[in-house]
């Protein structure tokens, strides 16, 4: 396996707090990877930054081989990195199906000239699309609210609906912003389970979650961030077995820590 | 369905001179068709796109004397002026919109007004160009094939294919995948941007369009008066396209197109005084935007989704 | 031509005056976008009705200045109050282009119901100073601009004192510093904005009271120096109050030159083209929003 995104040197700075201190990490092509850290370690910046939503100040972002350093947003996400966002982002007032027609038009060679034509490539691309999108609401369970506006869909329901949209263009990486965060526990697992199978239909994820348990048992490699620096690195054992990583993370004895890992998830 | 409702009353309305011989009722007919025209126009820009330009009515302006300077001064006639007019709108919001767009949405409706009363700056003060306060009055009826639209029936016809044609535009526009980004840009800019979308060419080519639209339906309404003079660019007609919008249904291509042709009469239902028809379109508008904020459209809308809502608990 | 410094200083002094009035217009904007985020299109009627209530006031008061405004600065918070009060306190935050079609339709039915009693006659106000002014070698400038110019720079000073030293200027700076944080000390935004809408309309009716006597008082005379306020809280940064201001005495000045040398087109022009071009230049504005600084 090759690395699909490698991060190397990030830095970021607000108003001269260091929000990032030189981050460097990379997500092997089909595997899950997780970015963890206490509130402030820098987790959301790096996203941010790697996705073009902030400026970074200094670094290289490489997405399977090219340089997407300090790109405007839309043509990172162009490159094949499409992301999600911490509060929930979908068109509220369009129907899951056009949610994730949107999701995908950019990605489809057709132009408006097709579309106005009804060329070949117009009606191609939008069978393709529309079966992509099928695949995708079945995955995520949500048939019956397919030509519905998404308004009316639950905080969670909405969270799943962000995640398939950010699959509809079969992008070289998805980043997830809390994916779980404000989704009601008994729905956790389905989207664990919904995550799992389409990594095994080869789908390279980076997740970045405050839930400790969802991700050590999702995810392929662990990274640890704290204040900004790469804190720790490996698999979901190996971190949990990292010292360094409880103390930075609940700021207390492993024991304790620990205990609390386990109340918390 | 509502395309053959909307085909029956496009026909409807053309056989509005054959039923009617009051020159008043059927120029009461063109100016509707005409603001119906620049009022969809807007919902483009504002009611698709989100944005809240003021610079329709500059636009508006610019088209009218673009059209009549065409006719008047530059030799051409009436239907290279209409070209002409939505030609140089559509440059000008290129021009104008490319630092309006970059700033916040914001500075943004404030500078769109800012252009819109520039414009009439200009039409009163650049004499020479404009003939000023007196404006250009006694303009020629278009001809075709040899033909003269010398009466209030024969430009009702003009008005009518005119406006047939831009709304098919509009709503072939509406409906296809650009309609939807623009809808999409309105409602999250930011996820548009995640999904690889640039959004300021979008929001460039829909207020250029905008733009060009309503200076077309300016240089027809300005032939409709036979005189086009600083009044063109009075406040008034932005206050009306906004009010045709709003109770329409922002966002709503048929709500709009019903509300236009339904509220350009009612200026002339309500011919008080001016005074007191404006008070009722102040009173309407503040009104409006309580009970129903996105116009009557949006509130039946809001009522199917609370009835699915309730069918899926 | 030869640059007649006697006339010069004449416009420089006009143009002062003029800025400071429109300062005080742009003030008020830029007040009550920092704490609603919202603009105000009825601001020009508040000043209009602060113009018509001077007019209505000095035959009462016997042509007395001072008291005749302070009377139209009541009657402008009054009504600041309650346009507050009925229509903006149902607004939510980020209801921007919906504040704006709300006091558009406000601002339409005040000046046709002024013009329906009123008729759109102009009026000429006279006050207890008439026409009298103070000489400066050749010129002559009016007693009624240099106390509206006063005025002005009074209530600057007492606007500065309030955002700076009372609880509920404190108050108002924090919300348009972080709205958030602010909420999260137990600060009431409604109190806030009702307060800032009153003061702004308290400083709209000084504007025009003091414009009263200088200019015509017509129903319409809010509708065109709103625009340019407008355009001056842009150039300003929107929500800057001390950007409002330099961007307002720099506009009088301008304009009281161009007016002198070149054509009345121009000088009406100059402001909108100074805004275009800095939204090209700053899309920001010439300063930086940066929460709401007062010094």
């Amino acid at each position: 396996m090759s690395a699909v995104l490698q991060v190397s040197d990030l830095r970021k700075a607000y108003a001269g707090v260091h929000a990032l201190d030189g981050v460097s990490f990379e997500v092997e092509g089909g595997s899950i990877t997780g970015l963890i850290g206490p509130n402030g370690s820098g987790k959301s910046t790096t996203i941010d930054c790697i996705s073009g939503f902030q400026k970074l100040d200094s670094g290289k972002v490489v997405l399977a081989g090219n340089d997407i350093t300090g790109k405007v947003s839309h043509l990172i996400a162009r490159a094949g990195m499409m992301r999600t966002f911490q509060t929930v982002r979908v068109y509220e007032k369009l129907s899951l199906r056009d949610n994730l027609a949107i999701a995908a038009q950019q990605f489809d060679p057709a132009t408006w000239v097709d579309e106005f034509l009804r060329t070949r490539r117009y009606r191609d691309a939008v069978t393709a699309s529309e079966k992509r999108a099928r695949q995708l609401v079945e995955l995520i369970g949500l048939q019956k609210y397919y030509d519905i506006e998404t308004g009316i869909l639950s905080y969670g329901q909405k969270k799943l609906v962000a995640l398939a949209a950010a699959l509809m263009p079969h992008p070289k990486i998805v980043v997830l912003d809390e994916p779980v965060a404000g989704v009601n526990p008994s729905r956790i697992r389905e989207i664990e389970v919904a995550l799992q199978q389409l990594n095994q239909a080869g789908e390279t994820f980076l997740i970045v979650e405050h839930n400790v348990e969802f991700i050590t048992t999702l995810c392929h490699k662990v990274i640890v961030l704290d204040q900004g620096l790469k804190l720790a690195e490996g698999t979901a054992a190996e971190i949990h077995a990292d010292s360094r990583v409880l103390e930075a993370y609940l700021g207390t004895t492993p024991e304790v820590a620990e205990e609390e890992m386990r109340a918390s998830a | 369905m509502k395309l053959v409702l909307a085909i029956a009353a496009a026909l409807a309305f053309a056989a509005l001179p054959f039923l009617s011989g009051s020159n008043y009722i059927v120029g009461v007919g063109t100016s509707a068709l005409i603001f119906t025209v620049a009022a969809a126009a807007l919902n483009l820009i504002y009611g698709f796109t989100g944005l809240l330009s003021f610079a329709q009515l500059g636009f508006w302006g610019i088209g009218g004397y673009a059209t009549a300077l065409t006719v008047v001064t530059f030799g051409g006639n009436f239907w290279t002026g209409v070209l002409a007019a939505a030609a140089i709108n559509a440059v000008v919001a290129l021009v104008v919109g490319y630092p309006m767009l970059r700033t916040s949405r914001h500075a943004f409706v404030i500078s769109t007004l800012t252009f819109a009363l520039l414009v009439s700056l200009i039409a009163r003060d650049w004499v020479d160009l404009t003939r000023g306060p007196l404006g250009i009055p006694d303009l020629p009826p278009p001809r075709a094939f040899g033909h003269v639209f010398s009466s209030t029936h024969q430009f009702y016809g003009i008005a009518w294919a005119f406006s047939v044609a831009m709304l098919a535009f509009l709503y072939v526009l509406c409906s296809s995948r650009i309609g939807r980004t623009l809808v999409a840009i309105k409602q999250n800019e930011p996820l548009v941007r995640a999904q690889g979308i640039s959004p300021m060419p979008y929001k460039l080519a829909a207020f250029s369009i905008s733009a060009a639209i309503t200076g077309a339906a300016g240089g027809v309404f300005v032939f409709h008066l036979g005189i086009v003079d600083p009044l063109i660019l009075d406040f008034y007609y932005m206050q009306t396209f906004l009010i045709i919008v709003i109770i329409g249904g922002t966002g709503s291509f048929w709500g709009v197109v019903v509300s236009g042709v339904a509220l350009s009469a009612l200026p002339e239902a309500l011919r008080f005084s001016d005074d007191f028809r404006m008070i009722i379109y102040g009173v309407i508008l503040v009104v409006a935007m309580f009970a129903m904020p996105s116009g009557v459209a949006g509130w039946l809308r809001e009522r199917e989704l609370a009835r699915l809502r309730a069918s899926l608990r | 031509m030869t640059i007649d410094a006697v006339y010069l200083l004449q416009l420089t002094l006009n143009g002062i005056t003029l800025g400071l009035l429109y300062a005080l217009i742009a003030v008020g904007l830029s007040l009550i976008f920092g704490v609603m985020e919202i603009i105000n299109f009825a601001h020009g009627e508040l000043l209009m009705l602060g113009a018509f209530a001077m007019a209505f006031a000095l035959p009462v008061t016997g042509l007395l200045y001072w008291p005749a405004m302070a009377a139209a600065v009541l009657c402008t918070m009054v009504a600041g109050f309650v346009v507050y009060e009925t229509l903006l306190v149902r607004l939510k935050t980020d209801e921007f282009e919906r504040s704006i079609l709300i006091t558009l339709g406000l601002s339409i039915v005040l000046i046709h119901v002024m013009q329906y009693f009123f008729t759109a006659t102009p009026r000429i106000i006279d006050t207890q100073y008439g026409f009298d002014g103070v000489d400066i070698g050749s010129i002559r400038i009016t007693w009624t601009r240099v106390i509206g110019a006063v005025a002005a720079l009074v209530a600057f000073a007492g606007l500065y004192l309030i955002l700076r030293f009372t609880q509920f200027g404190r108050a108002m700076r924090a919300i348009a510093q972080n709205r958030e944080a602010a909420l999260m000390v137990g600060i009431r935004p409604r109190v806030v904005a009702r307060n800032a809408v009153v003061l702004a309309a308290g400083l709209c009716g000084l504007a025009g009271a003091a414009i009263a006597p200088i200019q015509l008082v017509t129903p319409y005379m809010g509708q065109f120096l709103i625009f340019k306020a407008f355009a001056l809280v842009i150039i300003g940064g929107l929500g800057n109050i001390p950007g409002a201001v330099i961007a307002a005495i720099a506009l009088g000045l301008i304009e009281n030159w161009i007016g002198g040398f070149f054509t009345i087109a121009w000088q009406d022009a100059s402001v909108f083209v100074i805004m275009i071009v800095v939204l090209f230049l700053r899309p920001d504005g010439l300063f930086k929003r940066g929460g709401m600084r007062v010094g």
